[in-house]
């Protein structure tokens, strides 16, 4: 089995949240390194050849993300994005609370490479145990002088803040997030103008997922070349894959991107005896599924997305026979509704209609025209929207729609048995 | 001129300035492209997604309203993927709208429907009921909020922000349950709170003076100048059946009003069907009023000045006013008291000394431009609200406010010479303070200097002769009288014979209002001309009832030294007359030369192109003849009184000329 231990290594053997843990293994090694002998661009250059790309959700390439920065503002802002929400996934909630060195290591190179002083993270409000742990980790990295003034002697200053959110999906795009971070209610912005110009507090901002900032540790210390040499033509290195639903061992999985989509599911256990694979949303709630025709797949962004779905952020959700998938959709749609911000028209109206009608499906009381009504505004609304969230509403709904079409006509009332 | 962009829209080849919002270019060749959360004066929002347009070279449509032109753009604004879109949103903006349509004040004006009519679908799969929200909500004094007609677009909220600078509405709660409300619960209240009613494209922000009261098609509009401060910003009158319903903002009025109005200019309006106004001449006998008519009226109102200029001559007649009436009105009653050999004129009869800022007056738009705004006596905030909008608007570009308790002489002076552009806000009041501020700034480059001026045609009547020491177009006056306080002095002296007054409250508008009752009370024969029995009004022998400001047409002065046209739009109350019509008939009794009406609008128009060569402070004013009294902070309004019309009360005269 393809198992990779980079960012998961240690976890479960040591207390990676113990800084003298952490340095014994090889902690802030690396940042070292970087303050005192590298530059800036030096380091933007390692992340740009290791082809790292963002772990969020998007998968933008993380060094070109970097270069988007306007070179004559020297006032610019890192944010860390660790509102991990995105249904089914798992992976910063369990770095945050192992690995917070590693996490705080990671920001630490990721501010260096974009050359800030000032770097945040912001932390999803349900993660409270987590935002304790980092917070304790930091205290111990500024008592350390691995973050503050004059950091090694080198006259490089870093500061870090710590902002824990109030637990919405939203501020998780990074513009609501930013929005949030500013103490504003927690909306995405109008784009263009996009944070690499016009960020947080008006400066260039890049805000980078947790484990993308992660990566770049391992990156520093093994070089561009060992992340590179593994993973697919256009997905290279790795990524945690944080496998649920139907299988018998679900957890967080390191693997080299490529890996197939049978055998992360052989990974975590299979599926449990005697039962059928019917779907998988293999990259989050926003992802559509992929079926059994697509089990050996590789899986990683461009392949993903050839079967009309995405890899995301890695929350590879299996579905057996005993699923329920318009109870599933209706969950799923739920979600949305209770989460979009309400700004814009066709994600607060459009997910919340589409949520009632699902509703009354999942009680059998579904009317003619609902299912055609599902398909035609989900589909229309897709691409209308303000920010992803909107778009995000389609995918898996129409996957399973058009696929188990009559498991959704049973829940439709008959002309004849309504109560006209 | 600014870089061109050429691009077509719907083929139709567009150029417009680099930097456009297609929202705009499509504007400049009349090509439709709806929206609801998006203003020209707010800035793009993104929220109702409304404009798709769709545009070559681009996968996804895109919304007009946060795209900038390109070079050879190819916008398409009718295809079946735009239509499609559009028609998707206006669909689901009705999902939770309650179609109240037949009972809603918006009908007929309002944008939902004219764009789902226009754009949408004309059928619909919704089968469940919609969200229920609080109705009627009582938002604060002036408005009421209907949360289910609110599609969020946000231009309230977004009002309140970027141009009221008062942030107290709000979004509350999230996605399809959210609200429009008060951040903190408390009402809604500001200066300007009427203009959200005009903002929201719905029905869910009303006017409770407006609310079931009309169909905007039974409106009959009329666009005048709105006289209540000195800003003169252009509104709409609504009238239905002769009532005045409501005003409304001109949205072209870029130079005035901005296409603001503050809630004075809008909500002011109820005085007009006031059962309170005065709608015949009443005369005091006996300590009493009784009615009299207009023939007899005039004949008692000339016979007076002409015994007095018999008896005492000229010193012992005055007259008052000019600030409340139209260019016109402010010109002739000049030309009938010089005309009959009066030289006691004034405009002034409060504390304000100075209206018309001379050399360095500036435009209302350069306020936006100016590196700092300086303000000096009473904040213009209260007395000229949607100017003070303009400073907002300069403080968000980074403009200082300097205010005069700030700023000593030596600091003005300093920040004199760095600022390049200065705009200088005055309340008119006290002449040294003023120029002070005039030396002070003198040196910058452009410096544009205001006066905020307590009444609306101040700078009119200034401009149309209505000041001791000069005539029209401040032509310099070999003779002249006393000023207004002058004249007080006299009359409390017993000097005066007869004091005409008109629109002026100085009992009111006085901090001394003791000594200005006394003053007033000893004219032997007073006369005020008002809408209301006011506090003046109550001491004088005649008081003749006056046409309001939407009862006449005329011309204004603002305090930009704008001439705006002031439209008659509404029809008054039987008996009332305008004091232009007063005055051509005492001009008659009097057998002063009446100019013909062509020279008449000659002379106003000739006088208010006038830029005199003073400043701030200036000599012209200083003609007081008794003490500087310290100004103090006073209600602008007239109105109020205590008179009660008695229709039954039989009128003194018959009618003929002669006394009963």
């Amino acid at each position: 089995m393809p198992v990779t231990k980079v960012l998961t290594a240690g976890i479960g053997e040591a207390n990676l949240r113990d800084v003298n843990v952490y340095r014994e293994r090889g902690g802030y090694k690396q940042w070292e390194r970087a303050v005192r002998s590298m530059s800036p661009a030096e380091v933007m250059d390692l992340a740009d050849k290791s082809g790292l790309r963002g772990r969020g959700g998007a998968g933008f390439p993380t060094g070109r993300k970097w270069q988007f920065l306007p070179k004559d503002k020297e006032l610019r802002y890192l944010v860390c994005n660790c509102d991990e929400a995105e249904p089914g996934t798992f992976k910063d909630h369990m770095l945050l609370e192992e690995a917070p060195h590693l996490i705080l290591e990671g920001m630490l190179l990721g501010a260096f490479g974009i050359g800030c002083h000032h770097a945040f993270i912001y932390i999803r409000g349900e993660f409270k145990r987590g935002y304790q742990i980092f917070c304790a980790a930091l205290e111990e990295a500024c008592k350390a002088g691995y973050v503050g003034k004059n950091i090694f002697g080198t006259g490089y200053d870093l500061e870090v803040t710590v902002h824990r959110g109030a637990g919405a999906y939203i501020c998780g795009e990074e513009t609501g997030l930013l929005n949030s971070l500013e103490g504003k209610r927690g909306e995405p912005r109008l784009k263009p103008p996009f944070p690499a110009i016009e960020g947080l507090y008006g400066a260039p901002t890049v805000v980078n997922n947790v484990e993308t900032l992660a990566y770049l540790v391992p990156i520093l210390e093994k070089g561009p070349e060992w992340f590179s040499a593994v993973g697919t033509e256009r997905s290279k290195g790795y990524k945690i894959v944080s496998i649920s639903g139907h299988v018998q061992n679900p957890g967080n999985y390191e693997v080299p991107l490529g890996t197939t989509v049978r055998e992360l599911i052989e990974l975590a256990g299979g599926l449990r005896p005697g039962r059928k694979l019917m779907a998988v949303q293999p990259g989050g709630g926003s992802a559509a599924c992929i079926f059994e025709e697509h089990l050996d797949l590789p899986y990683d962004y461009e392949s993903m997305a050839k079967a009309g779905s995405m890899l995301g952020s890695g929350a590879f959700v299996v579905f057996d026979d005993t699923t329920d998938f318009v109870k599933a959709a209706h969950n799923l749609v739920r979600f949305f509704a209770h989460e979009s911000c309400g700004q814009c028209t066709p994600c607060r109206e459009g997910s919340h209609w589409m949520e009632r009608v699902l509703e009354r499906l999942v009680h059998n009381k579904g009317v003619p025209g609902d299912l055609d009504m599902l398909d035609r505004v989900s589909g229309t609304i897709t691409g209308l929207n303000l920010c992803a969230l909107g778009d995000s509403i389609e995918p898996f709904l129409k996957s399973v729609l058009r696929r188990f079409r009559d498991k959704f006509e049973e829940r439709v009332l008959r002309e004849e048995t309504m109560n006209v | 001129m600014a870089d061109l962009v050429n691009l077509t829209i719907d083929g139709i080849p567009v150029s417009v300035p680099k930097g456009t919002l297609l929202v705009e270019a499509a504007k400049t060749v009349k090509q439709e492209i709806p929206v609801y959360c998006y203003h020209t004066k707010l800035g793009p929002a993104g929220l109702c997604r409304v404009c798709l347009v769709e545009i070559e070279g681009m996968p996804k449509l895109q919304i007009a309203c946060n795209t900038v032109v390109g070079e050879g753009m190819v916008v398409k604004t009718q295809t079946d993927k735009a239509d499609a879109g559009r028609a998707m949103v206006i669909e689901l903006l009705l999902v939770n709208h309650p179609l109240d349509c037949p009972i809603c004040d918006k009908g007929g004006e309002c944008d939902l429907q004219d764009f789902a009519m226009a754009y949408a679908r004309s059928s619909s799969d919704v089968a469940d009921p919609k969200v229920p929200k609080p109705k009627a909500v009582d938002l604060g004094p002036t408005i009421v909020l209907d949360e289910e007609r609110c599609i969020v677009c946000q231009r309230c909220v977004r009002f309140d922000d970027i141009i009221a600078g008062e942030k107290q509405l709000v979004v509350k709660d999230r996605g399809a349950r959210d609200i429009i409300a008060t951040a903190t619960g408390e009402p809604y209240h500001h200066n300007f709170t009427g203009n959200v009613t005009e903002l929201c494209p719905v029905g869910a922000l009303t006017s409770k003076t407006y609310r079931f009261k009309s169909r905007p098609w039974d409106l009959n509009r009329t666009q005048t100048s709105c006289t209540q401060c000195a800003v003169g910003c252009q509104q709409f009158a609504d009238v239905r059946y002769g009532t005045l319903l409501r005003t409304m903002s001109v949205e072209t009025d870029d130079d005035i009003s901005d296409t603001w109005l503050c809630d004075r200019g809008r909500y002011n309006i109820g005085f007009y069907s006031s059962p309170e106004r005065v709608t015949q001449p009443l005369y005091k006998k006996g300590g009493t009023f009784v009615q009299v008519d207009w023939t007899d009226a005039i004949e008692l109102w000339a016979k007076a000045i002409r015994d007095a200029l018999h008896d005492g001559g000229p010193s012992g007649v005055g007259a008052i006013g000019g600030g409340r009436l139209t260019n016109e009105e402010a010109y002739l009653l000049q030309h009938a008291f010089r005309g009959a050999g009066v030289a006691n004129l004034d405009w002034r009869a409060g504390h304000q000394r100075q209206a018309t800022p001379g050399a360095k007056s500036g435009r209302l738009a350069d306020i936006e431009n100016a590196q700092a705004i300086v303000v000096a006596g009473q904040s213009p905030e209260e007395l000229a609200p949607v100017m003070w909008l303009r400073v907002l608007k300069a403080l968000r570009k980074g403009a200082k406010l300097i205010h005069e308790r700030e700023a000593s002489a030596a600091l003005r002076q300093a920040q004199g010479d760095t600022m390049q552009s200065v705009a200088l806000i005055w309340d008119g009041i006290d002449l040294a303070a003023g120029k002070t501020f005039a030396d002070a700034f003198a040196g910058v480059a452009a410096l544009s200097t205001f006066i905020a001026s307590e009444q609306g045609n101040a700078r009119g009547a200034e401009a149309m002769g209505m000041l001791p020491g000069s005539g029209p177009g401040f032509a310099s006056i070999s003779n002249a009288g006393r000023d207004g306080w002058g004249m007080f002095e006299d009359a409390r002296n017993g000097k005066l014979a007869v004091l005409s007054i008109f629109g002026a409250n100085p009992v009111r508008n006085s901090s001394v209002s003791d000594a200005m009752n006394a003053a007033l009370g000893s004219v032997p024969f007073l006369v005020v001309s008002d809408l209301f029995m006011t506090e003046t009004a109550s001491h004088a022998t005649l008081v003749l009832p006056a046409k309001g400001a939407l009862e006449k047409s005329g011309t204004t002065t603002n305090l930009a030294g704008d001439l705006l046209p002031v439209n008659q739009a509404l029809q008054p109350p039987d008996g009332v007359r305008s004091d232009l019509e007063m005055l051509f008939d005492l001009c008659d009794a009097l057998g002063v030369d009446l100019p013909a009406p062509d020279a008449l609008d000659a002379a106003v128009i000739s006088a208010a192109a006038k830029v005199p060569d003073f400043a701030l402070g200036d000599a012209l004013f200083k003609t007081v003849a008794c003490e500087e009294r310290q100004p103090e902070h006073r209600p602008i309004l007239s109105g109020g009184g205590t008179w009660q019309h008695d229709p039954t009360m039989a009128p003194l005269s018959a009618g003929n000329g002669v006394l009963v």
